[in-house]
């Protein structure tokens, strides 16, 4: 029988580290259980957010979350790149390394962009063949997520959460599950996210991402600059009764509040841990309010402004 | 072309042009390069992008278009900060359009996107009417451009802050007879720029959250490093911008100082005394990390 979240232990709640709470926490040490950082940003660090994570590696346990890896891309792997996340992942004792189902280029550009793929037999086996040379070249599981998407292609011929599952067992790694990306993909692909998240082989799940999002009327955006909505609260809920209960994190990348709302909102997980709370199932159909903006653009984009005198 | 025929990397290179296009998607569908991906028409782009009931396949598609030059924009706005302010919104919005199309963005790391933007402006820049003629608007840019660019590479990259650093009292261990077969190795983070324009004091001004004017030309020699990974900039005179060249350069001090001398940038009787106070900064200021014999082994 396989071990809950592929062996790997639950951290607790935790927060997207971010440039601008670098001298918060550094100052005052808040008591986050982990931090997960965007890989590229610290890879060729060789200035300040370097130094500062492994200050911050010191003292809480760091997951690495890349947003290049490209897993599903036609082009060939990039073996320096992996050198490199590997590289950090050991320096900064990572407790594991996770990307996205997604791709990002091709013929050797970077859009910079989780850009989806067709869900079908020939993308299932592309991917579950990557993963493995991924894997073995990191010598240890990748964790992958779920992405939010904003179209979908004829070439699929299955769902989604048919095709996350059956990577996942046939690459056996592991599931970052972003409930805020359930929910945002279901509304603009017109799906039931309760059924996907009760599919989810539930001891692959090693960690849950939650955020906020964007309503521009017709379709949601995953834009990572605000509260979790209700709606993906319910899920996390189903989730965690599901699992047992797994990392979890909050990304916030746009609009950042003072490092302590950010903590606070993560920190709002507890209410959906009770197990007496009724079952998600009765909360479906619940309805976000709506505030439109039709300006929004998806994550990820983080960039590191240099620090001048 | 049945879309049972259609291979992963045929449609990840059409949705590729196609939301980089600059002309929008349905250029891009009909550009050449999509075209030898699937060949296709606008109307028939369900063909390939389902629809929704509340968005179109155009609508769904676009939603990745409009982000594509939108999040790569906001990336380069943050590192060339006081060009934006210099050029104006719009302007700057227009040149990084061209620049993604003439540079597309090709590494992992955003910290990469915008390194060749000081080129695409120098490329870009309108053939001067005249060599004699007087530095311009064009020129503030570049140079600009180029400021903010050293900065990040300079905040990012190798630095001195786990190193040892030098002290006015480990020189004094060096005789006077040693000093001018020695060669002094700078720091990786040192660099020395020249600009035309005091574009140091444009890119101060800026960070305050001020719309400073456009200044007028002024030659501006620049000694760049970090220090507890804060980027430091000091604006020097000629005459130690001339003698730090030489040194970076890897002259030998003796050598140096025989350049500086015969460049006649400072009368002989004020040397000895402008030489010492200025090894004296440039120590405390960390610009160089070791003094070496010829042969490469440390003085100090």
């Amino acid at each position: 029988m396989r071990k809950p979240r592929l062996g790997h232990e639950n951290l607790g709640l935790g927060v997207g580290l971010r440039t601008v709470h670098f001298s918060h926490i550094l100052e005052h040490r808040p008591e986050v259980d982990w931090f997960e950082i965007i890989s590229e940003n610290f890879m060729d660090s060789n200035g300040r957010p370097r130094a500062v994570l492994e200050q911050i590696a010191e003292h809480y346990p760091i997951v690495m979350h890349g947003v290049s890896l490209s897993i599903g891309s036609t082009d060939p792997l990039n073996r320096d790149y992996l050198e490199k996340l590997k590289g950090l992942a050991e320096r900064i004792h990572a407790r594991w390394i996770s990307d996205h189902v997604c791709w990002t280029g091709v013929a050797g550009r970077n859009s910079h962009d989780l850009l989806p793929i067709p869900y079908n037999e020939e993308t299932l086996s592309h991917l579950v063949e990557r993963i493995r040379i991924v894997q073995d070249i990191l010598e240890r599981p990748l964790v992958l997520e779920n992405p939010s998407s904003y179209l979908e292609f004829q070439d699929s011929t299955m769902s989604e959460s048919e095709f996350v599952c059956r990577m996942a067992e046939e690459a056996d790694c592991g599931l970052l599950l972003d409930v805020n990306n359930v929910y945002v993909s279901s509304v603009n692909h017109e799906f039931d996210p309760v059924a996907y998240v009760e599919a989810i082989p539930a001891e692959r799940v090693v960690q849950c991402h939650l955020a906020g999002h964007t309503n521009c009327g017709t379709h949601l955006i995953d834009t990572h600059d605000g509260h979790v909505v209700d709606p993906v609260w319910n899920l996390f809920r189903l989730l965690h009764q599901r699992t047992g209960g797994v990392s979890t994190l909050l990304e916030w990348d746009a609009e950042i509040p003072p490092f302590p709302v950010v903590h606070q909102e993560v920190l709002k997980a507890r209410q959906y841990m009770d197990e007496n709370l009724p079952a998600a199932q009765n909360m479906k159909t619940e309805i976000e309010p709506v505030h439109i903006d039709s300006q929004a653009i998806p994550h990820p984009a983080s960039f590191i402004v240099a620090e001048v005198e | 072309m049945s879309q049972q025929k259609r291979k992963l990397e045929q449609l990840q290179r059409w949705m590729q042009t196609v939301i980089s296009a600059p002309g929008g998607i349905t250029a891009g569908i009909a550009s050449e390069e999509a075209q030898r991906e699937i060949p296709l028409l606008d109307h028939q782009l369900e063909s390939v992008i389902t629809r929704s009931s509340q968005q179109t396949s155009q609508e769904r598609i676009g939603i990745y278009a409009n982000a594509y030059y939108a999040r790569l924009l906001e990336c380069l706005s943050e590192e060339y900060a006081a060009l934006v302010t210099a050029m104006g919104t719009a302007a700057f919005g227009a040149f990084s359009l061209q620049y993604l199309q003439k540079y597309p963005p090709a590494s992992y790391t955003l910290g990469e996107l915008g390194a060749r933007f000081p080129r695409f402006l120098q490329e870009s820049r309108p053939e001067p009417e005249s060599q004699a003629e007087a530095a311009d608007w064009t020129d503030f840019l570049i140079e600009l451009a180029t400021l903010e660019r050293v900065y990040s590479e300079v905040f990012d990259g190798p630095g001195i802050e786990k190193q040892e650093l030098l002290t006015a009292e480990n020189l004094k261990a060096v005789t006077p007879e040693e000093w001018p077969d020695l060669t002094l190795k700078m720091a990786p983070c040192f660099r020395l720029l020249q600009f035309q324009f005091p574009v140091h004091e444009y890119i101060t001004s800026t960070k305050r959250g001020e719309t400073p004017a456009i200044p007028d030309p002024h030659i501006t020699y620049l000694a760049i490093t970090r220090r507890q990974y804060i980027v430091r900039r000091a604006a020097i005179s000629e005459a130690e911008f001339f003698l730090l060249s030489c040194l970076h350069q890897g002259m030998r001090v003796g050598e140096a100082i025989n350049e500086f001398a015969a460049a006649g940038l400072m009368e002989a009787d004020q040397l000895a005394e402008q030489l010492h106070v200025w090894f004296k900064h440039w120590t405390e200021s960390a610009y160089f990390t070791d003094v070496n014999r010829r042969d490469d082994s440390k003085v100090v």
